[in-house]
């Protein structure tokens, strides 16, 4: 009590009304989380204003709900301003007086975030109380220029030996995550996310997951499995569930963005996950039509592309200048039976520097990952790999495309010479490696280790079907024995020759224990 | 297509008379060109132009009535210029004032407001 009488008392002392003038409009209309305004004949795009409800209310009145319901101004018009109300939008009525905040859209951001469940205005909504140690910042900025950046070449594991074998992701890097619903999209950016936790503390990348126009009850979920497995010492989740205004929607992404750059800006690496853009898009697409902007393909608003272009062009890999942080991207887009042609998806893709596409078939057949490898691609290729999963990788495409295309042959195997019979099999027991279950990243070492064998035949002597169970038990035998290979190979991300030959021994052994 | 709508409430701002002769004449000539169906949208526009007009005139408000003489010499220091100020007791002392989107509040109920804000922020 004490403390609250002080601060009334330095309040009061300080209170000087001075003559000031400030820049505001009138609510002309308003409805379907728009408003348009008459003056504010000086504000910006992208400026804050307030709605303030004490206007035309009594004192008692205005301090029964003190809150002020903010807008983001976007469009400057002839004869005024239209704004989308950021929160509840029924607060907003006719004749409302409308200030200018004088300053761009920004959050509160800081390293107390780690751990916080927040909503796009960067508020937290996970009952664990106000953030300390935040700093406001805009939440639109332009990307980073040539000069500052460097080349993408240190690798960003995500624990799936299909993605870090074959499409492998560097830190800096933006690669789409593609494919119809139910695919297990958000299980490889999750999957993503837990991996980190084995990286060391000091390269282990601070993760942003972005929850844009899900159920509430689905990012309930993940927020439980990140906790869980201890994911969340290193994440901050930004939410804005299906049930938002579509402004706080489109706005989601650019606060995650706004978050993973203030890690970036210390020198450290970060990750952000937007799930999903498509959602992002059409939120978008939502308030550009109420705004009465000029719909074009599909409805979307000419400047979707940029919209999408500038978020992602955020991600970037510093320079030793600029502190040498990196903020990689993986934005994932929604498609409708498997068509990447439509135009949300292949703007995207036309943003980001490579794709992994997710096919529904190979996920009904089984295949989990639901990788599509033929049409899958990183841009950034091998230079983000490690000399140890360069190794080991090499040929592993070539032959899963071959094999796709003697697959069709598979049902006429009786008939097949030995050659294709073999090339056969041996794709089969590739796609039996590769195959992992959900929430089971695994370290890089082991990847490494478990591709080695599987290239170099070691799981020729047991039947296809049977490769996947040998691939567990093989994780097993190498956790048990196999201990001082796994530490050589995560001391030097490389297999050296005697790593290799040790290696081999051991794998002789598990394959002799259980033919 | 001209906004007649709002050029008629901008020339009815200046001179009422004026108007409402070019408002008749508009209507004689769209009658004559057989397009009366745009009068409902002209009517529209000069409705949404008016208030428009409303909402940037010149206002200034007092707390008290007797106020009101002070508080038009300050708000002309501020440079909003009003014939009268009217009385709105919701303000409990001072005066604000609003022209053409600027505000000048210097009220008793934004001082507590914003103090009320400013410790239960």
């Amino acid at each position: 009590m004490e403390s609250i009488i002080k601060k009334l008392e330095e309040e009061i002392a300080a209170f000087a009304p001075e003559t000031k003038s400030e820049e505001t409009g009138i609510v002309r209309a308003t409805g379907d989380g728009i408003a348009e305004i008459d003056g504010l004949a000086g504000a910006v795009m992208t400026e804050m204003v307030l709605f303030d409800p004490s206007f035309d209310r009594s004192l008692e009145d205005a301090l029964k709900d003190p809150e002020p319901v903010y807008g983001l101004v976007l469009n400057l018009e002839e004869d005024g301003t239209r704004a989308v109300v950021l929160g509840d939008s029924s607060k907003v009525y006719e004749g409302m007086l409308v200030r200018r905040m004088g300053r761009l859209l920004s959050i509160p951001v800081g390293d107390e975030m780690v751990g916080r469940v927040v909503n796009p205005l960067g508020e937290p909504v996970d009952g664990k109380g106000p953030i300390k140690g935040v700093k406001d910042t805009p939440i639109e900025r332009e990307a980073y220029g040539v000069i500052d950046r460097a080349p993408v070449n240190v690798p960003l594991h995500t624990g799936i030996k299909a993605i870090d074998a074959m499409i492998p992701i560097g830190r800096g890097q933006r690669e789409l995550i593609i494919g119809d619903r139910g695919t297990g999209k958000t299980a490889v950016a999750i999957d993503t996310i837990l991996n980190q936790k084995s990286e060391p503390k000091e390269s282990r990348p601070t993760c942003i997951y972005v929850a844009i126009g899900q159920k509430e009850s689905k990012t309930a979920k993940l927020v439980a499995e990140l906790a869980e497995k201890g994911a969340m010492e290193y994440t901050v989740v930004v939410t804005a569930p299906a049930s938002s205004p579509a402004a706080l929607q489109f706005l989601a992404p650019f606060a995650g963005a706004a978050i993973g750059e203030h890690f970036m800006n210390q020198g450290k690496d970060a990750l952000v996950v937007y799930d999903d853009l498509s959602k992002q898009a059409v939120a978008y697409r939502q308030m550009s039509l109420l705004l009465r902007r000029p719909p074009g393909r599909e409805a979307y608003p000419g400047d979707i592309f940029y919209l999408h272009s500038r978020l992602l062009e955020r991600a970037a890999k510093l320079s030793k200048e600029k502190g040498g942080g990196s903020l990689t991207a993986l934005p994932i887009i929604e498609t409708q039976e498997n068509d990447v042609s439509a135009y949300i998806p292949t703007n995207v893709i036309s943003i980001t520097d490579g794709q992994i596409f997710l096919e529904s078939n190979l996920f009904n057949q089984g295949q989990r990952p639901a990788i599509n490898v033929g049409i899958s691609v990183s841009r950034v290729g091998s230079s983000a790999q490690t000399k140890a999963m360069k190794k080991v990788s090499g040929k592993i495409k070539l032959g899963l495309a071959q094999f796709r295309e003697l697959e069709a042959f598979m049902q006429f195997s009786s008939d097949l010479d030995a050659d294709t019979k073999r090339q056969i099999d041996d794709g089969r027991r590739m796609t039996e490696v590769l195959k992992q279950g959900r929430g089971e990243p695994l370290p890089f070492e082991m990847e490494a280790a478990v591709i080695f064998a599987a290239t170099n035949g070691f799981f020729d002597s047991f039947p296809p079907e049977r490769v996947n169970e040998m691939e567990k038990k093989l994780q097993d035998f190498l956790l048990r024995e196999g201990r001082g290979e796994l530490d050589a190979i995560k001391q030097s991300k490389e297999i050296r020759e005697g790593t290799e030959t040790s290696l081999k021994e051991k794998l002789e052994r598990f394959v002799a224990a259980n033919a | 297509m001209a906004d007649y709508g709002k050029k008629l409430a901008q020339l009815a701002a200046h001179d009422e008379g004026r108007a409402l002769a070019a408002a008749e004449k508009l209507v004689k000539e769209l009658k004559d060109r057989g397009e009366l169906k745009q009068l409902p949208g002209i009517l529209r526009s000069a409705r949404k132009e008016s208030a428009r007009q409303r909402s940037l005139a010149p206002v200034v408000e007092v707390g008290r009535a007797e106020d009101a003489d002070a508080a038009l010499r300050a708000a002309s220091e501020a440079g909003i210029n009003a014939v009268r100020a009217a009385v709105n007791p919701t303000l409990i002392r001072g005066w604000r004032a609003r022209a053409a989107g600027v505000l000048v509040d210097r009220s008793g109920k934004r001082a507590l407001v914003d103090l009320y804000r400013r410790v239960t922020r």
